[in-house]
């Protein structure tokens, strides 16, 4: 299903963010998509379950929550599971493009939130990334 | 045990000035009046600290700092980014060691009100101090931010519930909320405007078409009525201010979004009295904006492998630079672009030697091949740093450290270049 991604701060993201951000607590509260009950619903999802986000720039599996944004819009706190999707693309500015991006989720039944461990040997070139 | 009084919470761009610290033993025990971020960041100081490594093995600090120098000596285009969460004494050695080693020099604001600085250089910024915003303004507008989850206090201490000189609370001022989606912030204020999804450029040009008279039937998805509406509530304040974040300059549009913006608070000023503010994230990323002005010229993405300040954003701004895989090596001070750029940039980062200064592990630290701790600014060290507004703050040092500061490294890593 086509929706738009967003990304940003929030406060859980921010707190566990000072805990470490290699931390546990991190990855529960930044590895996460906020979804529109309906469009959960649409891709089979509930709350908590794993749910496969892709844009052209990359593809992360992420721990789906549902909440209150606006039907067919997604969002997911900064961080680097929300930037394994954005755009490096600055159009002459300096400013990557981190919010209102095309991208698809998809139901991810038996796979887990990509772990950390996996996106550092996605830079390090060892791993593909999708 | 001691109550320390006034400490300057060095987290976001509010830099609240009136937080109180408890220290027993060199330990921080409790604070108050500091928002959920910034309790964590002062009661989570010493976990999860950086130790000084070359190559992924521990060392001690004069082999990193001896690498350091070195990986930046035999550069031929290095990078150093960051900056912004650190302070700015700091921020200027940062500057002296791009001329020296001929780098490529950006902080943060690339990343978030880069765009604001873009759109400001063109037609001009209307600005104020939170002091005024608190004692005058009787019309706050949110415009793609979200204070209650990115500048908690933000709403408590300046803009909409304070007791100011000639405004007393939240029923002395209208608020507004512009965004693509109801948040925390959409909550707390009188008024909730949807925008469409990167159409905010629309709605800005549709409210200046409304406040010179011209009928407006739809703009952004939204109806022409509450367009008129907004239009002429913002003609009739007395004093009435945008607070705008991300949402504009990270959207499509980037910097013309904040070019209409700031447009229409000029086109405002015809009117009445009318201002504008970034809602600014890192708690000095005002400061290195500042720094970097008065030192070379410009605020970001300036380089200096001609021997003078070069300035382009895009060229030399650190996303471009690495998503381009043109700088050979990286120095990063006091942030973690691995955690908050698109990792199709952060991959030349692990792929050339990069040199973290930080006081914690990063994502960034797990990539660089050397890694130096420092002390943490406005914890462990004293230090300037630049609020929202672009009023300087002093930064208190609140316990004693093992670390050195952020000045004292780079000025040993000038040192060792120099020599
Ligand atoms: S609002 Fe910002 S400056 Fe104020 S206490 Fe919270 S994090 Fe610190």
């Amino acid at each position: 299903m086509e929706v738009i991604l967003n990304t940003g701060r929030t406060v859980d993201q921010g707190v566990s963010m000072e805990r470490g951000k290699t931390s546990p607590e991190y990855f529960e509260k930044v590895a996460v998509a906020f979804l529109h009950p309906e469009d959960a619903g649409a891709v089979g999802v509930g709350e908590g379950q794993a749910v496969r986000v892709t844009t052209e720039f990359g593809s992360v599996v992420v721990r789906c929550l549902l909440g209150n944004t606006e039907r067919g819009t997604i969002f997911i706190p900064m961080g680097p599971w929300a930037n394994s999707l954005t755009s490096p693309l600055t159009e002459g500015t300096g400013m990557p493009s981190l919010k209102g991006l095309k991208a698809k989720i998809a139901g991810a039944p038996g796979e887990k939130p990509t772990p950390l461990e996996e996106l550092v040997k996605r830079w390090r070139g060892e791993v593909g990334s999708a | 045990m001691a109550l320390l009084k006034g400490v300057v919470c060095p987290f976001c761009g509010c830099l609240c000035d009136d937080l109180e610290v408890e220290v027993q033993d060199g330990k921080i025990l409790s604070t108050r009046n500091a928002c959920p971020v910034s309790r964590s960041k002062f009661l989570s100081h010493a976990e999860d600290r950086a130790r000084p490594t070359v190559g992924g093995r521990e060392v001690g600090m004069e082999e990193a700092v001896e690498e350091a120098a070195r990986i930046l000596r035999e550069a031929d285009f290095p990078l150093i980014y960051g900056l912004s969460s650190t302070e700015s004494d700091a921020q200027r050695l940062a500057v002296r060691l791009a001329e020296l080693t001929g780098a490529s020099l950006d902080n943060t604001s690339s990343t978030c009100h880069g765009p604001t600085v873009l759109a400001a250089q063109e037609c001009g910024a209307v600005k104020c101090t939170l002091g005024e915003v608190k004692n005058r303004a009787d019309l706050v507008v949110f415009w793609g931010c979200n204070p209650a989850e990115a500048h908690i206090r933000h709403p408590v201490r300046y803009s909409l519930t304070p007791a100011g000189m000639y405004r007393q609370g939240k029923k002395e001022r209208f608020s507004v909320h512009v965004d693509v989606r109801e948040t925390r912030t959409s909550k707390m204020v009188n008024q909730f405007i949807k925008v469409e999804e990167g159409k905010d450029y629309e709605l800005l040009s549709a409210l200046r078409a409304a406040l010179r008279g011209y009928e407006v039937k739809e703009a952004a998805g939204v109806p022409g009525e509450k367009v008129k509406e907004l239009a002429e509530r913002m003609k009739g304040c007395k004093f009435g201010i945008i607070f705008f974040g991300m949402g504009l300059t990270m959207s499509k549009g980037k910097n013309l979004n904040i070019d209409a913006a700031l447009r229409l608070v000029r086109d405002l000023n015809d009117y009445t009295k009318f201002l504008i503010m970034p809602m600014r994230g890192h708690f000095n990323v005002s400061g290195a904006n500042e720094v970097l002005t008065w030192l070379t010229g410009y605020p970001f993405a300036v380089n200096f492998s001609r021997g003078y300040p070069v300035y382009n954003p895009g060229e030399f701004s650190a996303v471009d630079l690495l998503y381009r895989g043109e700088c050979d090596a990286a120095l990063i001070l006091a942030s973690d672009p691995a955690a908050h750029f698109p990792a199709r940039s952060v991959r030349h980062l692990a792929s050339i030697p990069t040199i973290v200064i930080d006081p914690k592990v990063s994502l960034t630290t797990k990539l660089a091949r050397v890694v130096i701790p420092s002390a943490i600014a406005g914890i462990e060290c004293d230090g300037t740093a630049y609020r929202m507004d672009g009023v300087p703050l002093r930064l208190k040092k609140i316990v004693e450290s093992p670390y050195l500061p952020d000045r004292e490294i780079l000025g040993r890593i000038i040192e060792r270049v120099g020599a």
